[in-house]
């Protein structure tokens, strides 16, 4: 348990969420729901974001550009055998703050900014830094389109 | 302004500015002076890292005041900002990009921190920031 994160999501007071990894600068939460731990994300200019993914900070351009990786809509936060499943979080304007990532067990994984990975509940993470859910996304376990190198 | 219209002349001037100089340093002695750069910078940037530790939008870091700030400052944070690098790789890549209009980070090492990092580290030695 973390003071640190409690304070900053108050959510994960009394959840059973467990700290994973230390903190790290090098790569954000969008990387780590592609799978990625040494690169930061971002379509920014200056960080990273695949060529051909528009470089736009709203929802749907979001949901645009993971389409692009393989993902698209569902319903469901739950597990689904043989899928991978992701969580877009964003503000009360719409514009995405942050994503997780949903382990077989069902629980959810994150990488905060520039601190740790956690496992947690996905309303655990709900609050003023990230806002609340905006949409659940899936894509075959196999990826039938992989992230670009570039 | 000063106008040698008779009276005391020229000896005059310099003596009421010698005075009205001491004045000032007597009303603002150096303890009393704002922070230096490095402070304000120490500062700032202790503000923005605090505020921004949870975020994964380098547009928001970006955006963040403190940060603005930095960037106000011009060429005189861009030493500052490139020890802090050293000693912390972290997202000072907009503030450089900004107040030097260049960007050494080859496009295949977008996104990696520490390569950035030391991509800006080199660019400052060959421009004698650091």
């Amino acid at each position: 348990m973390s003071r640190h994160l409690e304070e900053a999501f108050p959510r994960l007071r009394g959840s059973s969420y467990e700290v994973t990894s230390p903190r790290d600068t090098e790569y954000n939460c969008i990387a780590w729901a592609v799978g990625e731990s040494d690169r930061w994300w971002w379509p920014d200019g200056r960080a990273f974001w695949p060529d051909d993914l528009p470089r736009e900070r709203s929802l749907d351009a979001f949901v645009q550009a993971f389409g692009r990786l393989g993902f698209s809509g569902c319903e469901s936060p739950e597990f689904e055998p043989g899928f991978e499943k992701i969580a877009l979080f964003a503000d009360a304007h719409g514009c995405p703050t942050h994503a997780a990532k949903l382990q077989p067990s069902g629980r959810w994984t994150s990488k905060l900014g520039k601190e740790e990975d956690i496992e947690h509940e996905l309303e655990d993470l709900e609050g003023s830094h990230y806002g609340s859910v905006a949409t659940i996304l899936k894509r075959p376990a196999t990826p039938t389109v992989s992230a670009p190198s570039d | 302004m000063w106008t040698d219209s008779g009276g005391a002349g020229v000896e005059q001037h310099t003596i009421t500015v010698v005075w009205v100089d001491a004045l000032r340093h007597y009303d603002a002695p150096a303890s009393r002076l704002g922070p230096s750069p490095d402070e304000r910078f120490k500062e700032l940037a202790g503000e923005w890292r605090r505020d921004t530790r949870f975020m994964s939008s380098t547009t928001d870091m970006a955006l963040h005041p403190a940060y603005q700030q930095i960037i106000g400052m011009g060429k005189e944070a861009i030493p500052l900002i490139l020890r802090e690098l050293d000693r912390e790789p972290d997202h000072w890549f907009w503030a450089l990009w900004a107040i030097s209009g260049e960007d050494p980070v080859p496009k295949e090492d977008r996104g990696r921190v520490h390569r950035m990092a030391e991509a800006w580290i080199t660019w400052g030695k060959q421009r004698d920031y650091l």
